[in-house]
């Protein structure tokens, strides 16, 4: 059934005007719901990382529309969007982005405190977050004292860490070796069945098709395909360009 | 609250600021000595500031309220006041007044070690007929002998007990006396020796009147100045402020400037440091904005890293104030620093609003740090 935790429609980013102009992202149709993984798939330079930026209110469209459980993003105030940014939405990014200066717990910690939650409460719950991501005995660790599996997961705890429904990642495989690809792959599809969130998954990294419930592929700002994996592994197309996913 | 408190309660934060300075331990420690160095300069040239004006403060501490003077005298430091020596049981009548001193004072050449000679104001004011409390008695030494501040002393080359020679009279120094600089010091005779020393029979230099406490300064003095002919009264506060007028005239504006420097340094090193770890911190700052701090938070970042820097140079320049002026003043006697706490209150209060002040500059950078530059590898 379809919740519509996330509705994005007709979304376009154009950059520059004139002989300068460029349409980074061209009517973007795309619909994600709890418990779903979307995975928007394109080569370099097709538009991947600006849709994302758009739909985390980090990058105003130049049109369209950006609904996150209901609320039109859009058409809030730039104000607003930190607000949204730490209420409904989750960023794993591909460099992991962890304050250095910051121990694994105080990254996530940090979050919490943005959110409102700090004190003794604020420790606890990163501790259980950084315990459910497999990290209890790394929570005193400096950021840059961790492996790269160890601060993406700290990263993925940091976006939970102010339970958003909705979690955007950004090549979140990228700078990580096979296995511990792996390890940040299954987190995020328990993510999204377990706990019941969405996830739109920015990535060049074919590994990622396995816990993709829906493949968006995006070239030149548009999208030219969009897959839904069965559960035996065969692809099946299931809305060409152009239509509403 | 700022967001590092360090309380463990409820509203305890994670420390980001804190971490971001003690990232860089080396940097921090040169901006807290930055600022202590600045602030060290202040408070070193407000305190010889307070020194050398408040040499003049020896005339509040006199047994006395007014003094009659020769007519147009401006202060005892630049006006010679020469007055009939006999009006001295008049003067007693003056409704108010309960004591009059004769003073005997001048200007007087001491020989120093190194052969070249020191000028001191030198006084000598008649014993009043009531006992003198203990703290009075330095400025009433016996016939024979002087009273003298310790830089004539040093330059003098005598100690408590040794002789100085003043124009061919050998006279033992009693005590020395705290104080004294390059520009003004004081020297206390008994009358006896006075006079022959000043050389001017029949006269005085001043009347110092002791007055009744509560008693009108003013209409005694007027009372006092109408028995003495060619005569005019002055407060001892008159005369104690008459040397910080001086100071003040020659030396206020150039204090200021120093000071106003001292704390632009400060205002910069400040600045600077704050400004550095933010620019470098710029993708830390991003990724806070992109997980959805509000401006708020990040800005008390920013100030509480201006205020740590500000409060930890302040501290330490103080510190190192109080010390520098207690070593000095025994090293060299003449470099008379007065450090008032309510100077050192000043200077720390305006040192943490400098503070607050140099968190601008990077506040206004962190305004234009875009939060989606942390999509860029």
């Amino acid at each position: 059934m379809t919740t519509g935790l996330l509705r994005v429609e007709g979304l376009t980013k154009v950059f520059g005007a004139g002989r300068t102009r460029v349409v980074a992202v061209g009517g973007v149709d795309l619909v994600t719901d709890r418990g779903e993984v979307t995975l928007v798939m394109g080569p370099s330079g097709s538009g991947k990382t600006t849709l994302l930026t758009m739909i985390g209110c980090l990058l105003r469209p130049t049109s369209g529309r950006v609904v996150i459980e209901g609320l039109d993003v859009t058409e809030l105030p730039v104000r607003e969007h930190p607000r949204i940014r730490r209420t409904l939405v989750g960023f794993v990014f591909q460099t992991f982005n962890l304050l250095d200066a910051l121990s694994a717990r105080e990254n996530v910690e940090v979050a919490l405190n943005i959110g409102g939650v700090k004190g003794a409460a604020a420790t606890e719950h990163a501790r259980r977050l950084l315990v459910d991501a497999g990290l209890e005995d790394r929570l005193d660790f400096l950021a840059h004292d961790l492996s790269a599996g160890e601060r993406q997961r700290v990263a993925i705890a940091r976006a939970l860490a102010n339970d958003p429904p909705l979690i955007l990642a950004d090549e979140p495989t990228a700078n990580l070796d096979t296995p511990h690809g792996r390890d940040v792959m299954k987190l995020l599809r328990a993510l999204t069945r377990r706990q019941h969130r969405g996830a739109v998954v920015v990535s060049h990294d074919e590994r990622l098709r396995a816990i993709a419930d829906r493949i968006v592929w995006l070239e030149d700002g548009v999208v030219t395909r969009v897959e839904a994996p069965e559960p035996s592994g065969a692809v099946v197309s299931v809305a060409p360009r152009g239509s509403a996913l | 609250m700022f967001p590092d408190t360090g309380e463990d309660d409820d509203r305890r934060m994670v420390p980001v600021a804190r971490r971001n300075l003690f990232a860089d331990k080396g940097r921090f420690a040169m901006s807290v000595g930055g600022v202590a160095f600045a602030v060290l300069l202040i408070l070193i040239v407000v305190s010889l500031y307070r020194g050398w004006s408040g040499a003049g403060s020896i005339y509040s501490k006199l047994p006395g309220e007014v003094w009659v003077a020769q007519a147009g005298t401006i202060d005892p430091f630049h006006s010679t006041s020469l007055l009939p020596a006999n009006r001295a049981a008049e003067l007693l009548r003056v409704p108010g007044v309960v004591g009059v001193m004769p003073v005997y004072a001048r200007h007087l050449a001491f020989p120093t070690r190194g052969g070249e000679r020191v000028d001191a104001y030198a006084m000598a004011i008649t014993a009043p007929t009531v006992r003198l409390a203990p703290d009075l008695r330095p400025y009433f030494p016996a016939p024979g002998h002087i009273v003298v501040e310790r830089v004539l002393a040093d330059a003098a080359g005598v100690r408590s007990g040794g002789t100085l020679r003043v124009l061919g009279r050998s006279l033992v120094v009693d005590r020395l006396l705290s104080g004294g600089n390059k520009i003004v010091q004081f020297a206390f005779l008994n009358p006896v020796d006075a006079k022959a020393l000043l050389g001017q029979p029949g006269r005085v230099s001043y009347y110092l009147l002791r007055t009744r406490p509560g008693a009108d300064l003013g209409t005694v003095g007027k009372a006092a100045a109408a028995l003495v002919p060619g005569s005019e009264a002055h407060t001892s506060a008159d005369f104690a402020g008459a040397f910080s007028r001086l100071v003040n005239s020659g030396f206020l504006s150039v204090v200021g400037v120093l000071v106003a420097i001292g704390f632009v340094v400060g205002g910069a090193v400040i600045a600077l440091t704050t400004y550095t770890a933010t620019v470098e911190k710029a993708r830390d700052y991003g990724v806070l904005k992109a997980v959805g701090a509000p401006g708020s938070f990040l800005y008390r970042i920013v100030v509480w890293q201006s205020l740590m820097v500000g409060l930890a140079g302040s501290l330490l320049g103080i510190g190192a104030s109080a010390l520098v002026a207690n070593l000095v003043s025994r090293w060299v006697p003449e470099f008379v620093t007065d450090l008032r706490v309510l100077d050192v209150l000043g200077v720390f209060a305006v040192a943490v609003l400098m503070s607050v002040a140099a968190s601008f500059v990077p506040v206004r950078r962190l305004n234009r740090i875009d939060p989606a530059m942390v999509f860029r590898a």
